[in-house]
């Protein structure tokens, strides 16, 4: 037993090592200083620090990108675009229909056919959205990414809330139909609530998979707020300045600005993801 | 007055016949409980009621009309769920007063009605709480707060008080009892224990198979079952039932019950029954024992169960198993060898190919 949890821990450092070395490696790049970024051996603990990659334009072979703190403006884009993806996919699409599918259809068979889109590779319709972004004149604006974004991210939220309210027990909606509550009732007032760890996850997953989304932003964008709608990931693609060129100690401050948002969450998520919340006044 | 009425009630699941034809009336302040084994379909005809169920066919009349089609807030029913069902994000004050908001009562009513409410079932000082930080025995008077806060006609009970332990399940029991006097409200209690079925009803019907087998107060329907199920499940320990044939002796009207164990002589049957095959059915206090020298029948005692106010103990007549209730304390020894009686009072017949009771003395 006792050997079992120490090969477990040991397992578990290795795992959440792999993890954590590329956000290490982001913070240790972000202050080097760009002599320090080329040397090899590379140094894995640097003694010296230096700010000034998050303040100076990334610079190679005398060309000139973006300052990591220039990232305002795509920053403004990527948070209205993944803040309201997320909200209108999870609370206008994914709670009713995940609501409608365990409750009313019933039907497995649907579920498994939304389970089985979130599987599909988004790039297999980059070329039907993009003609479809350009027909209804919605290219480089934020509704056009936005529109994209909650087909992408609702069929996961409407999955991931479905097992949320199948573990609502039935009797707590009967109570509240024989209470005298509407259908519409029930779930706004009873169920609805009763899944609020499921939703906070569902908005959470669904919000860093907006905000790190590329692809779409790369071919529905072409310039960034107040013009357009370009994303952050796009802000980064600004780092590789020339072919196989990238500023490095730029491009790992600028990381770290955009990964920011997405830790904080994903840190919060954690146990809201952890699921078989107790529910409380129901047992048996 | 609330009476509930049941007209050729039949309800399906696909082509599972839960229930089957079922007639009852269940008149206004009446403490009705329906009795059954789990899956006897006890539940889904409290459901039905409730108006959570579809009907397959048949209707149900609750105070003199017709609910089929009316939704459960229509019938104006309320019912509290085995597990309870309060809603685990509100407290014990919005659990309550729920159903009065939904219909659009004032604040200061609702204010009023909760509190008469948690007065009357002594849970004033738990308005604030959340149902997962009171006791099981509080969630439960909870619940019933819930359910008559809006003056329903009919109050249904789904097993309220299986989970309970045994101490609180009593106290619940005479308390549930009281109240139910007290409020004059028509409640339908559904439960598979006999004992809890029999001290707070005013009218028991058993189910079985989706059948009723018998609608009685508590004492006609211990003294009287009217069939060999509705026997053996009411009553503890369950009444012996004892295969044999029934005979008329060759000259005059006496007759007798006999197998190859035990043989005993009947009151006058007025019945053609001569040679019928039936279920002799005794209750274990009409066994009684028999001091020696004084006759009965030889029998060897198999276990002795003392209670303290009462003994129960399994003897065997040759194959035949009985079991006897032995008013206070018996020291006996397994395998010891005491004689019995049968009370003629207590017997019943039972006909083997129907499982119907012999109306043999009426």
């Amino acid at each position: 037993m006792k050997a079992m949890t120490v090969v477990v821990i040991i397992l578990l450092t290795i795992v959440s090592l792999v993890y954590i070395f590329p956000i290490y490696w982001t913070l240790v790049t972000a202050v080097k200083t760009s002599l320090q970024i080329f040397t090899y051996p590379p140094i894995f603990f640097p003694t010296r620090f230096t700010l000034s990659n998050f303040y100076t334009a990334g610079n190679i072979f005398g060309a000139v990108s973006q300052t990591a703190v220039g990232s305002v403006p795509w920053m403004i884009d990527s948070t209205i675009v993944a803040i309201i993806a997320t909200l209108a996919s999870t609370f206008l699409i994914a709670a009713p229909a995940a609501y409608s599918l365990v409750r009313y259809i019933k039907s497995v068979w649907l579920g498994r056919l939304i389970l089985f889109m979130t599987m599909i590779p988004e790039a297999v319709f980059m070329v039907p959205f993009f003609l479809i972004v350009v027909k209804i004149n919605l290219l480089n604006t934020w509704w056009g990414l936005i529109l994209v974004y909650i087909s992408f991210t609702a069929p996961f939220a409407t999955w991931l809330l479905m097992g949320f309210f199948n573990d609502i027990p039935k009797s707590v909606e009967e109570a509240a139909e024989i209470d005298g509550l509407s259908p519409y009732q029930i779930f706004y007032r009873i169920s609805l609530r009763l899944v609020i760890p499921g939703i906070i996850a569902a908005l959470i997953l669904n919000f860093i998979s907006c905000w790190n989304e590329l692809l779409y932003a790369l071919i529905l964008t072409y310039s960034p707020f107040p013009a357009g709608a370009q994303t952050v990931p796009l802000f980064l693609t600004s780092f590789i300045i020339v072919e196989k060129s990238f500023a490095w100690g730029g491009l790992a401050a600028a990381g770290i600005f955009t990964m920011l948002p997405t830790i904080i969450l994903g840190i919060y998520a954690q146990k809201y993801l952890a699921r078989g919340l107790t529910m409380g006044a129901v047992k048996g | 007055m609330s009476e509930v009425v049941v007209e050729n009630l039949t309800k399906k699941f696909g082509n599972n016949v839960v229930l089957d034809n079922i007639d009852l009336k269940i008149d206004a302040k009446e403490y009705f409980v329906l009795l059954g084994p789990s899956g006897s379909g006890k539940t889904t005809l409290l459901r039905l009621i409730a108006g959570l169920e579809e009907i397959t066919a048949g209707s149900i009349y609750i105070a003199g009309k017709k609910v089929n089609d009316m939704l459960p807030k229509e019938r104006n029913v309320a019912m509290v769920f085995q597990n309870y069902a309060l809603y685990p994000h509100l407290n014990v004050y919005e659990n309550i007063s729920l159903p009065l908001k939904v219909r659009h009562l004032g604040p200061e009513k609702v204010k009023e009605k909760v509190k008469t409410v948690a007065e009357t079932l002594h849970i004033e000082d738990l308005l604030q709480k959340k149902p997962k930080q009171i006791s099981g025995g509080q969630q439960q008077r909870v619940a019933l707060a819930r359910a008559l806060v809006r003056d329903p006609s009919v109050f249904l009970l789904d097993e309220p008080l299986s989970n309970l332990d045994a101490k609180l399940r009593v106290e619940a029991r005479v308390f549930l009892k009281k109240l139910q006097k007290e409020l004059g409200i028509t409640t339908i209690f559904v439960t598979h224990d006999q004992a809890e079925a029999s001290t707070m009803a005013t009218k028991i019907a058993v189910l079985n198979k989706g059948a009723i087998t018998q609608v009685d107060n508590p004492y006609d329907l211990y003294r009287r079952p009217n069939d060999v199920f509705t026997a053996s499940f009411v009553g503890s320990p369950a009444m012996n039932l004892v295969r044999g044939v029934i005979r008329r002796a060759i000259s005059g009207n006496a007759w007798t019950f006999s197998n190859e164990d035990i043989s005993v002589s009947l009151k006058d049957i007025k019945l053609d029954a001569d040679g019928l095959e039936v279920f002799m059915g005794i209750r274990p206090e009409h066994v009684r024992v028999v001091e020696r020298g004084k006759g009965g029948i030889d029998s060897t005692v198999s276990v002795v169960e003392p209670l303290g106010s009462v003994t129960y103990v399994t003897v065997n007549v040759g194959k035949t198993q009985l079991i006897l209730q032995y008013p206070g304390e018996i020291k006996l020894d397994m395998g010891s060898s005491i004689k019995i009686q049968l009370d003629p009072e207590g017997l019943l017949l039972y006909a083997v190919d129907t499982g119907k009771r012999l109306a043999i003395d009426e």
